[in-house]
């Protein structure tokens, strides 16, 4: 077109110079914006890191930095399966109950007090083949039945819990025996916990997965529109299937860490973990509609939670408290992140 | 039949076939979660006929009260295309609240209660409408506030109602037909409900926000007020629901009955043929959806499962219910 302008020596007669400039600004702003998001976050966990520095002594000690490393590691792990999953537009509520299923399934077989010596590390390949085929089966129902994934991953969320208390029955608490495993995630390796070891694994494992698969890339793209990645031939449905096995996977991992934590078996090992992770993704910046967003900033958010509460019961606040603050910080993050977004015509779910 | 059709208007013939298959699919959305109801309830007749004699269905009945009322605001969220994950907590804090004020302020109370309840739900349609933030983010935020709020106000104890109890406790004592009148009481709330989508200027338009809003804003519906509308109606109903509450057990605790009926009356709503991406939503239909959440642990412990395998067959009925009366085609986009 402008060649041609150009040999017929007439210019056109539109001046697209304010398209153009709007178009530069809009660019500019959404370069802009994908770096002060996270900026934000860090200054605000910078800011309580100091807040709550100044309300107890206890809080800037190394011995505290474990704990909150230990307390977020569960979450961190679980967190980027639901980013993973999130990415897509979709959610999966069934953590809680993979987490039970694959938990109970791993200390049973492993040396514990209800008698057995344990199959070792078969346990844990049993233990998270249990959390793949819970995720496969989300994923199989969501893409092939076509159900909500809200409404699959809910319906999982009871299956497994109920997996779970079948598998627990009527007996005693299944304890762990063997001493190596006892207290295992809060053990340190080179000053770090152990869990948070594996969380680290998980989290550059995940970042990965998003970056150079093509398993990432197409869920970003069907997050973005599937409509546009399923004509331009993406595989949309088995990318889907995959996401939702790796979450349920990570869901089961977590699981295990959980249990070894709290040192018995329980169905409601995962118990409240849910309304973590879904808040910590949405303060993270992961946009629930899909599409947008990344593990990086999941893990911000958690630790942005995980700052918080453990502040918060170092400042002596009544735990009764605890779920209003975590509140009100996601009301005020999801606020602060739609305000510059607002427009007369726009539609918000 | 379509033979004349396509003798009087070949150019058209494959328009009535549509509507037809158009209309099929309609019925079913509407009797399916009927139809669901009974062929269970038709089971457990057969493999434990005492359960139906001794006054099962009333027990089904009393127990799916706040079910249905907290499916019905919920429905009616999920109607203008967003999803309420606060009213099981608002309804929670309005029993504990009532609880506390019925003494003081004996039959006033439950007024009081359902204009605060109301108003919280206002409160996060207005957020939701005017901030344009995602409902799911934010009512999970108003969520943890409102469950907070539950705590401090209960002080984590049981609540019992000192005295005046007997203004909401006959509601549950009385009844018609063996059923409470709580039970009634969401029953004619869900046809008052029918009759405002069906024929009200209002209703059509809360439809069609769920429909497609951006369609809505630009045939002038009043978007925001109408979202405000949905948020504050299950507010409201989550202060029936909170009432019930109080007049089944007259006393509210943080973690006792109505802790966990979140996702009971989501899955009473869909169950009941609302659509989760909106736009659909039949009141009387999701009476049946919210009976038959509640059948599924009472069938079930009926016809003997083992409680251990219970929430197992919740889960996978959840699953297979949604999965049998949803519509959907084959381009549409689920998320």
């Amino acid at each position: 077109m402008a060649q041609r302008n150009q040999t017929l020596d007439r210019p056109v007669g539109i001046d697209t110079t304010a398209i153009r400039v709007r178009e530069h600004s809009i660019e500019r702003r959404a370069r802009f914006r994908s770096a002060s998001e996270p900026l934000g976050l860090l200054i605000a966990l910078v800011i309580l890191l100091i807040v709550f520095s100044l309300l107890n002594d206890r809080f800037l000690t190394v011995g505290n930095a474990q704990n909150i490393l230990t307390q977020a590691s569960i979450p961190l792990i679980v967190a980027v399966g639901a980013t993973l999953v999130i990415l897509l537009g979709s959610i999966d509520l069934s953590v809680e109950g993979v987490m039970g299923a694959a938990g109970m399934t791993w200390i049973l077989l492993t040396a514990n007090s209800r008698g057995g010596e344990g199959i070792g590390l078969w346990a844990w390949v049993i233990a998270l083949g249990v959390a793949l085929v819970l995720g496969l089966v989300n994923g199989l129902i969501f893409t092939a039945l076509k159900v909500p994934s809200f409404i699959v991953t809910l319906g999982m969320w009871y299956v497994g819990l109920g997996f779970a208390t079948i598998l627990y029955g009527r007996d005693l608490f299944p304890r762990l025996t063997d001493p190596a495993l006892t207290g295992w995630t809060s053990k340190l390796t080179l000053g770090l916990p152990n869990a948070f070891w594996v969380a680290l694994l998980v989290i550059a494992l995940g970042i990965a997965v998003v970056r150079y698969t093509r398993v990432g890339r197409v869920a970003l793209a069907v997050g973005n529109s599937e409509t546009i990645a399923r004509s331009a031939g993406l595989p949309a449905f088995r990318v889907k299937v995959a996401v939702f096995a790796i979450a349920a996977v990570l869901s089961g991992l977590g699981g295990i860490l959980a249990t070894i934590q709290l040192d018995i078996g329980s169905p409601n090992v995962g118990s409240g973990l849910l309304f973590v992770v879904i808040p910590a993704v949405v303060i993270g910046g992961t946009n629930l509609g899909g599409g947008k967003g990344g593990i990086l900033r999941t893990v911000l958010g958690v630790f942005l939670l995980t700052v918080l509460n453990n502040g918060l019961i170092l400042s002596g606040v009544d735990t009764s408290w605890q779920s209003a603050v975590s509140g009100a910080i996601l009301v005020t993050a999801i606020v602060f992140a739609a305000w510059s977004q607002r427009d007369r015509l726009g539609v918000a779910k | 039949m379509s033979a004349t059709v396509t003798e009087a208007s070949p150019e058209t013939g494959a328009a009535p076939r549509a509507r037809r298959a158009v209309i099929g699919r309609h019925a079913w959305q509407a009797i399916g979660p009927i139809v669901i109801f009974i062929a269970m309830l038709v089971v457990v007749a057969i493999l434990t006929p005492a359960f139906i004699g001794g006054g099962g269905l009333a027990i089904i009945a009393a127990s799916s009260a706040p079910i249905l009322l907290l499916a019905l605001g919920q429905s009616m969220v999920l109607n203008v295309g967003s999803i309420d994950l606060s009213n099981a907590a608002i309804a929670l804090l309005g029993a504990i609240l009532l609880a506390l004020a019925l003494g003081p302020l004996a039959a006033g109370a439950p007024i009081v209660i359902l204009l605060v309840t109301t108003l919280f739900g206002a409160v996060n349609g207005l957020l939701v409408a005017y901030f344009q933030v995602p409902s799911f983010a934010l009512t999970l935020g108003t969520l943890g506030i409102f469950q907070a709020a539950s705590l401090v106000t209960s002080g984590r104890t049981t609540v019992y109602v000192s005295n005046n109890g007997q203004i909401v406790s006959t509601l549950y004592q009385s009844g018609i037909a063996n059923v409470p009148i709580t039970f009634w009481i969401a029953v004619v709330f869900a046809v008052l409900l029918w009759i405002l989508m069906r024929y009200t200027r209002i209703g059509r338009g809360l439809t069609a926000i769920g429909k497609n809003e951006s369609a809505a804003i630009f045939s002038a519906v009043r978007t925001r007020a109408l979202k405000v509308l949905a948020f504050a109606l299950s507010g409201f109903a989550a202060g029936i629901a909170g009432i019930v509450i109080i007049a089944q057990a007259g006393s509210a605790s943080p973690t006792g009955l109505g802790s966990d009926l979140l996702l009971p009356a989501i899955a009473a709503a869909l169950i009941g043929g609302t659509s989760i991406s909106g736009g659909v939503v039949n009141p009387l239909t999701v009476i049946f959806g919210a009976l038959t959440v509640a059948l599924v642990p009472i069938a079930s412990s009926a016809i003997g499962i083992p409680t251990q395998a219970q929430s197992l067959v919740y889960g996978v009925v959840i699953i297979a219910i949604v999965a049998l009366t949803m519509s959907r085609n084959k381009s549409s986009i689920v998320k």
